[in-house]
């Protein structure tokens, strides 16, 4: 017994499977099988129908791997496929779907204008920690926003903590106009005194 | 591998202002924190991190990174900021991790589900070969039970030329300075110049391919492995690519298969499927063994 090498050492070739048998691996039994065949569906516009529908699935890695394939499928209509679950009852959806919209620039978007505006503060939240990590220079202009107009303060809040990395100098005015029109929220007063002297300029 | 550089660049000075928020932003991509102590190198490279940008300033390099307008920009602030040094048992604490503890522990549940076969092993990216080589002389010499078990070890990386590098097996001092003389004695032949060859038995015995992390289809192609080491890459990887190699990353082990990453990274930032696991000599993630199985 000691080190070994297979008798083929070369790389080892691309899986690849008919995106039809995949879609039916879906219902498969078995987690394992269900979270590869999601993975073997990325590319596959076709099935985001049926990856969307994986995102209730019971596994967490079955869950995750569907959000990695349709984050990936950087689109309005992915994207609104999966916004809906912001206000899903379960923390651990919600928070995932947060990450996976943030990595979906192209697609989340064209949903800010009805997202900043949802009736629903929890979701107004969830947006903004959404634009904390959204690599697009419109992230900034959506958080000011929302700091300028929202009337909840634990939205303008979170809009303030998501806005904070990318704040300069040029927010400060924007941070002093939300501490007044909140001058009776702790948190609120709190989080602007410690962000303005970071703010440089 | 990488750690903190050295060196300097002339005429460029953060306001401690930006030096904080950098330094944050630095810590939150990379999970790598410099220290105040560190302020002149951090000035010296991230200034030409802006001059090479064709930025006008650090305000505009600084925003384009943080709202990932030139996705370039992060690769050469990590570039910059950080060393591609490599060498033989570095930060060997996880190879010690790796025979006190992980392999023990492969070894139990082997015992306990009846299974045979060889051990398996992957190091990626391998880059030229250290990691690989270093893995396979620890268990050689220092875990006795290589004399009664198989153990298969791949290595694979996304670069053709370091891929030969490896495969040829010859290094020089700075790479060996860490690999004891007796080893260095056994198991390597010098080669002149102060280089040294690794035994062809050796590098015979391990697998090295060429291998994309974010290539589903390829990683897929596998056999499941017992434990992997994947150190200092995911640091470059933005967000998409990091959860697509943490799915591969998963995919590629068994149920209770251990995950080594670099001291600085934290699959925790990437993805929730992995259980962090503290070992004695540090922090290793497994594939549950509940759930998805193989």
């Amino acid at each position: 017994m000691a080190l070994v090498r297979r008798a083929t050492g070369s790389p080892p070739p691309a899986a690849c499977a008919d995106p039809q048998l995949l879609i039916a691996a879906l219902a498969d039994a078995d987690a394992e099988r269900r979270r590869r065949a999601v993975l073997g569906l990325g590319g596959v516009g076709a099935a985001i129908p049926a990856v969307l529908e994986r995102v209730h699935d019971g596994d967490a890695a079955v869950r995750e791997a569907a959000l990695t394939v349709l984050a990936a499928h950087d689109s309005a209509e992915v994207a609104a496929g999966l916004a809906v679950h912001l206000r899903s009852e379960d923390a651990a959806l919600r928070t995932a779907v947060v990450e996976a919209l943030a990595a979906m620039p192209t697609g989340v978007l064209p949903l800010l204008a009805q997202l900043v505006l949802d009736p629903d503060p929890d979701v107004r939240i969830l947006t903004a920690m959404v634009l904390a990590h959204l690599p697009s220079p419109q992230a900034v202009r959506w958080l000011v926003e929302m700091i300028s107009a929202d009337r909840h303060p634990n939205v303008v809040a979170a809009a303030v903590d998501a806005l904070l990395p990318l704040a300069g100098a040029e927010h400060a005015p924007l941070l002093r106009a939300a501490r007044t029109r909140f001058a009776d929220d702790p948190f609120l007063r709190f989080t602007i005194d410690a962000a303005l002297p970071r703010l440089g300029g | 591998m990488y750690a903190p550089a050295s060196g300097a660049e002339d005429g460029f000075t953060l306001s401690d202002t930006d030096f904080e928020r950098f330094r944050e932003f630095f810590y939150r991509r990379t999970g790598i924190q410099f220290s105040p102590a560190k302020r002149y190198f951090v000035d010296k490279r991230v200034g030409a991190c802006v001059r090479s940008s064709g930025e006008d300033s650090f305000a505009s390099w600084f925003a384009s990174l943080r709202l990932g307008i030139r996705p370039e920009l992060t690769q050469e602030m990590i570039n910059q900021l950080t060393v591609n040094e490599t060498y033989f048992l570095r930060e060997d604490y996880q190879f010690d991790g790796l025979l006190n503890s992980v392999l023990p522990s492969v070894m139990s549940e082997r015992a306990r589900a009846g299974r045979t076969g060889p051990v398996r092993i992957l190091s990626l990216p391998c880059s030229t070969g250290e990691e690989p080589y270093s893995i396979a002389l620890r268990l050689l010499e220092e875990w006795p039970s290589i004399d009664h078990v198989d153990v298969e070890i791949h290595a694979a990386d996304i670069d053709t030329n370091v891929l030969g590098h490896a495969r040829r097996g010859v290094y020089g001092t700075r790479s060996l300075q860490r690999v004891p003389p007796a080893w260095l004695s056994r198991h390597f032949t010098p080669t002149g110049g102060g280089f040294h060859q690794i035994s062809g038995d050796i590098r015979s015995a391990i697998s090295f391919s060429l291998l994309n992390i974010t290539d589903t289809g390829q990683m897929q192609a596998f056999e499941p492995f017992d434990v992997i080491f994947c150190r200092n890459l995911l640091i470059y990887f933005d967000e998409l690519s990091s959860r697509r190699a943490a799915e591969n990353l998963y995919g590629a082990l068994r149920p209770g298969g251990h995950l080594f990453l670099g001291h600085s990274e934290s699959m925790s930032r990437i993805s929730p499927i992995f259980t962090p696991c503290r070992l004695p000599e540090g922090l290793v993630y497994r594939r549950p063994t509940t759930g998805a199985t193989r």
